[in-house]
């Protein structure tokens, strides 16, 4: 069985591609997705510490449920969003879009 | 004896691994999804009146899917050229994955089940939401307009019919206690779940048939309506990985409700409970087949609106009836 | 056996995470995150949480990622980024990360970890259900109702005017 560091270190690995594809990129699309992958990157921190008991801690495994039923509305919220914004202004690139009227 | 070798001879002749090789997975499943091919355009032969495939072999044309297998193995395979040949390719080589991945969670005898897991329902209904996806990138990446309509058409009707799928499935969790498919098999010696869930049995048949896009389902990929819809451009080898996963899926789903509705592999013993299952399986095919010559094909928005409104609202009553079943009527 | 699992699932996460948001193309980079849910969801399976694993692969790659299939395709294709102006706001990012990952990882190595052992009789659904319905049923309500909140933000904003 893996020590947990390893599913530690996955996690954090995860979390730092998600932080730097949230400062980096300027497609609105792009920064959803790294949205997603600290999402994936927390949850999986989540299970990884509930595995440190055995039973495993159940309480963990509810949060993740929830997390991840959260994280799916998130999105689509998102995406309607970015749907709007691209039928008003033609494109989605964040950097230029700062004005929040219209 | 074999000294290096002897790891890989025992693996090779695990159960396990002929199980998964052979029977019932790899093999049989290729076979059964040829066979069923023929069985299909027999049974819709004879409501039509007509012989059906009958040339191929002695028995009936009975060898007449592999007669096309050969057939188009040797027709030009070409992948259109504006298109995105990763995922058209891709596409629907991992839909038959999917179709085989799902045959291997179902219990076809108390000791032929590859994968026996605690939450067996939930996994096949997790694997069944998978394809909404490939349908999508198979439309989309053949860059042309009537693929692409036929595969959003395919994506809004398998998206709708996920949730009356799953909750009709919670019915019979509610009633056997468990998520293991071998334990609601197990659960049914009492009584079959086909008659206290009657109507959840129902929603199920209707919304595995839709899931299929099988007719009275098959708008988006319908011949005479988009031409042949997200399949379009399809050709020669790759046909037949399109059309392939339709017919697993069609033995998957026949399983599966047989397992959670029919009792499964139980039944009198003078038989063995592996030829129960497979007899049970074969009348909920020839049943789904049957459906496909009787009913005219059912519009669009007729579809959807059926799929979120009312099959959904059945699919909650059905709980509620359920409920009153498991726990009784409640005292005031 | 476990171990060569867990480093091809955690191998196949990375790999298609660093792919998800590098690719050119918005299409490759959600399939691409598609395989990478698939990775976490076999993490999940190797630490013995396997109901939650079926869950994400039904939610996540079943449902987030055809929404951002479908929204990606009716947006339209754009591009990637233009790399122009951004190298050093990007050779900032990757330093920062870096220094996370350090950091963290320093932190991981000095708290001992313990290895595990084979999960028990605990591991089995019994204990998830129970406390998630008896213990956490409230916020269970909490979340349908967001959930209905979410159905109708969404719906409200991707309604177009039809002229009447």
């Amino acid at each position: 069985m893996e020590p947990l560091s390893s599913f530690f270190a996955v996690s954090v690995i995860l979390l730092g591609i998600g932080i730097y594809g949230l400062t980096t990129k300027r497609n609105a699309i792009r920064i959803l997705f790294s949205v997603e992958l600290i999402y994936n990157a927390a949850n999986l921190n989540i299970i990884a510490f509930a595995r440190l008991r055995n039973p495993p801690i159940v309480t963990g495994q509810v949060l993740v449920l929830f997390t991840i039923a959260l994280a799916a509305m998130e999105a689509a919220v998102g995406l309607s969003i970015i749907i709007l914004i691209s039928r008003l202004n033609a494109e989605i690139d964040l950097s230029k879009l700062s004005k929040l009227k219209g | 004896m074999l000294g290096p070798l002897q790891p890989l001879v025992d693996m090779v002749t695990s159960p396990l691994f002929l199980m998964i090789v052979l029977f019932p997975g790899l093999t049989s499943i290729a076979i059964i999804g040829a066979l069923l091919g023929w069985l299909e355009r027999k049974v819709t032969a004879r409501v039509q009146l007509r012989i059906g495939p009958l040339y191929a072999s002695p028995a009936g044309g009975i060898l007449q899917m592999f007669a096309d297998l050969i057939k188009l193995s040797f027709k030009e395979l070409f992948v259109p050229e504006n298109s995105d040949a990763f995922f058209f390719i891709m596409a629907p080589t991992t839909g038959l994955v999917i179709g085989a991945a799902l045959v291997g969670l179902i219990p076809f005898a108390p000791g032929i089940q590859i994968a026996n897991i605690e939450v067996g329902l939930p996994a096949f209904l997790a694997i069944i939401t998978l394809s909404p996806s490939l349908v999508l990138l198979a439309g989309w990446s053949a860059n042309s307009k009537f693929p692409f309509i036929g595969g959003l058409r395919a994506l809004f009707q398998q998206t709708a019919y996920e949730i009356p799928l799953w909750l009709s499935a919670l019915g019979v969790i509610m009633m056997a206690g468990t998520l293991n498919l071998a334990q609601i098999v197990a659960a049914q010696s009492t009584g079959w779940f086909i008659i206290p869930q009657a109507l959840g049995a129902f929603i199920f048949l209707v919304t595995s048939v839709a899931e299929m896009e099988r007719l009275p389902f098959d708008l988006p990929e319908a011949e005479s309506e988009i031409m042949m819809g997200w399949q379009a451009e399809y050709t020669g080898v790759l046909f037949l990985a399109a059309q392939g996963p339709g017919f697993v899926k069609l033995y998957a789903f026949s399983a599966l409700f047989t397992t959670i509705y029919l009792g499964g592999f139980l039944g009198p013993s003078f038989l063995p409970p592996l030829f129960w299952m497979l007899m049970k399986t074969l009348v909920i095919i020839v049943l789904i087949m049957l459906l496909r010559s009787t009913f005219p094909r059912v519009r669009l928005d007729q579809l959807l609106r059926a799929g979120w409104t009312t099959l959904l609202t059945l699919a909650i009553v059905n709980i509620g009836i359920t409920y009153l079943l498991v726990v009784g009527l409640p005292t005031f | 056996m476990t171990d060569l699992l867990f480093l091809a699932f955690a191998a196949v996460t990375i790999g298609a995470a660093i792919l998800a948001i590098e690719a050119r193309d918005l299409v490759y980079g959600a399939a691409a995150l598609g395989i990478a849910f698939l990775g976490v969801a076999g993490l999940f399976f190797l630490l013995d949480a396997a109901y939650v694993g079926w869950f994400q692969i039904a939610v996540y790659i079943g449902a987030v990622v055809v929404l951002i299939l479908f929204t990606v395709m009716l947006v339209g294709p754009k591009m990637g980024e233009t790399p122009l102006g951004l190298k050093r706001v990007s050779l900032l990012a990757a330093i920062l990360v870096s220094l996370l990952l350090g950091m963290t990882g320093a932190l991981a190595n000095a708290t001992a970890f313990p290895g595990q052992d084979s999960c028990g009789s605990g591991c089995d659904l019994y204990l998830l259900s129970t406390s998630l319905l008896k213990n956490y049923g409230v916020q269970l309500e909490f979340m349908s109702l967001v959930m209905a909140a979410a159905v109708i933000g969404a719906l409200v904003l991707s309604k177009t005017d039809r002229g009447q």
